[in-house]
């Protein structure tokens, strides 16, 4: 496995374009997040709606506990980013037929793909982090309350949004294997049709839509703020559910990914 | 031992067949070319040997065994194009292709000399000419020193001076006792370096076997005189040869391979009041026999 991951660090240490997209998503990540916290410190600190926001919006999002669930949600917008990477990385490939070459060079199929669901994990992992950093940073800034790890579960559920929007993003760019269109399908799904979808769903079929892919894990970390006027015109969905089914998808980009690139005329 | 052994192999593309139940066997130390016209199937077959294609049926084995992974890390291949990082320099896109084979980083120097690459082995793939990525495909092939050696098309893109180079560099490798598999379109170049050859058409093996064995050598002698019809009579007369053929420009002889005695048909025909103005012995081209082959 060392040996695989070693190869991948060999192709995307000298380029350019991954670290530089990558640089802008971390510092975009805290940028965002500073963006909504001076936001909210306007809105708390100021003279009129002193103690007004506190009385309606309850505690200030970014204090403990809550920064866990408010930076997933907001740093959540930018997921589309990991997901550009992932697709960089794949069409790539397909583009310079590196991945033929690979295969000739002494990788299996096999081997070549699992390290591409290898490289989403760790880019998942690696976002979830820099949320994590972020959060804790936050909720210090913020100092209305004191640490606490109530509520943490948030970080883990922004895993999942990252890996799946990255396992998307990987298995549009196996589908697709040209770069622009499999970038342009990307965001036209992840911004546009799914979003559409999702609406009619909700208006029509009972709020099935929040079961669409990635409806699904984008409804696991919903707005901290407003929760109750929320419930009264949404009702809440199930976070089990929605849990289990995450699970089904991925394991279904999963399966089809490697299904895919094991059979297919490379 | 059987480096290679394909057993009705067929492929198809929708309605294309690429290769239809295609059979042989590659033995070991030999340079094996594949030869065929365009849109033959070479590559096609190369591909599905790499694993990058999948037949339609039909199976293949390598070593007398079923290959893997691991049997392609033993093989250098240089299949259709050049294939690298184009943001990468010739020596980091090495390293990628040594540590897929698991060799060491120490050797990439020796076979970018060998290619003459190695003074710009710095500069980025997406910098170099198309000469220059082909040798840095078969330089590539070469690390690990493997015993097997794939080349589709190995000239591609070369300068007569960089195809002489390549042709050497093969033939050199065939003196260490390499089997080289090569595909290729230009008969010389098979003609030059190659002990056995496999002959594709339509994805048909139209022949396959040592090239002595397919190219069935024949001796032609060309002659001509001044007045071509006493040149005839005399010749009708003369034993030895088999066939006889008035061209335009000369009339063609042919003998079984090595009889063919040119002091003997210049005695006969000079007795025989005919002087010579032309003579001369020619072996059987592979060119012509491929066209031979190919045009049924």
């Amino acid at each position: 496995m060392f040996h695989l991951l070693k190869i991948e660090w060999l192709k995307v240490k000298n380029y350019r374009t991954f670290w530089i997209l990558s640089a802008l998503f971390l510092i975009s990540i805290f940028g965002i997040n500073y963006i909504v916290f001076n936001v909210q410190q306007k809105i708390y600190n100021s003279q009129q709606a002193k103690g007004m926001a506190g009385m309606i919006l309850g505690a200030p999002p970014y204090s403990f506990p809550t920064t866990w669930q408010m930076t997933s949600f907001v740093s959540s917008f930018l997921l589309f980013i990991p997901g550009l990477l992932m697709i960089i990385s794949i069409t790539n490939e397909y583009s310079y037929k590196t991945h033929r070459q690979n295969i000739i060079d002494g990788l299996s199929r096999t081997q070549f793909i699992v390290v591409k669901m290898l490289l989403a994990v760790i880019m998942a992992l690696a976002s979830s982090v820099m949320v994590f950093g972020t959060a804790l940073t936050f909720g210090f800034i913020d100092g209305s309350s004191s640490l606490s790890f109530e509520s943490f579960q948030y970080i883990p559920y922004f895993f999942i949004q990252a890996l799946s929007f990255s396992s998307v993003a990987l298995l549009i760019g196996v589908l697709c294997r040209r770069s622009g269109i499999a970038i342009g399908v990307y965001f036209l799904y992840t911004v546009v049709l799914e979003n559409v979808c999702a609406g009619l769903l909700n208006h029509y079929a009972n709020y099935s839509g929040r079961y669409l892919p990635l409806q699904t894990t984008d409804n696991l970390i919903p707005l901290p703020i407003l929760r109750s006027a929320q419930k009264q015109f949404i009702p809440e969905a199930n976070i089990s559910v929605l849990l289990c089914l995450s699970v089904v998808y991925l394991a279904l980009y999963f399966f089809i990914i490697k299904r895919k690139f094991e059979t297919d005329d490379l | 031992m059987t480096v290679l052994s394909l057993n009705n192999i067929s492929k198809s593309y929708g309605r294309i067949q690429a290769l239809n139940n295609v059979s042989f066997n590659v033995p070991e130390g030999s340079v094996f070319g594949i030869l065929g016209p365009n849109g033959s199937g070479k590559t096609t077959m190369l591909g599905i040997v790499m694993d990058i294609l999948r037949a339609s049926s039909g199976s293949f084995q390598m070593f007398e065994k079923t290959p893997d992974e691991s049997t392609r890390k033993h093989i250098g291949t240089l299949l259709e194009t050049p294939n690298f990082y184009h943001y990468l320099s010739g020596e980091k896109n090495l390293r990628i292709a040594a540590e897929i084979k698991q060799k060491g980083f120490n050797e990439i120097d020796d076979v970018l000399k060998k290619v003459n690459l190695y003074e710009r082995k710095t500069s980025k793939f997406s910098t170099y000419s198309l000469g220059m990525k082909q040798r840095l495909a078969i330089a590539s092939a070469l690390l690990g020193n493997p015993d097997v050696l794939v080349f589709d098309e190995p000239t591609n893109g070369l300068d007569p001076v960089g195809i002489a180079e390549i042709r050497e560099l093969i033939k050199r490798l065939a003196t260490e006792g390499k089997t080289i598999i090569m595909a290729s379109h230009l008969l010389d170049e098979v003609e030059k370096v190659c002990s056995h050859v496999a002959i594709l058409k339509r994805g048909n093996l139209l022949t396959a076997g040592s090239v002595d064995e397919v190219l069935v050598n024949e001796d032609i002698v060309e002659l001509n005189a001044n007045n071509v019809s006493k040149l005839l009579e005399v010749l009708h007369i003369m034993k030895g040869y088999t066939n006889i053929k008035q061209e335009k420009n000369f009339v063609r002889l042919f003998y079984p391979n090595g009889t063919a005695d040119l002091e003997h048909i210049n005695q006969h025909c000079f007795s025989g009041g005919v002087v010579l103005t032309h003579l001369q012995l020619k072996k059987k081209s592979l060119e012509t026999r491929f066209l031979e082959l190919t045009n049924n």
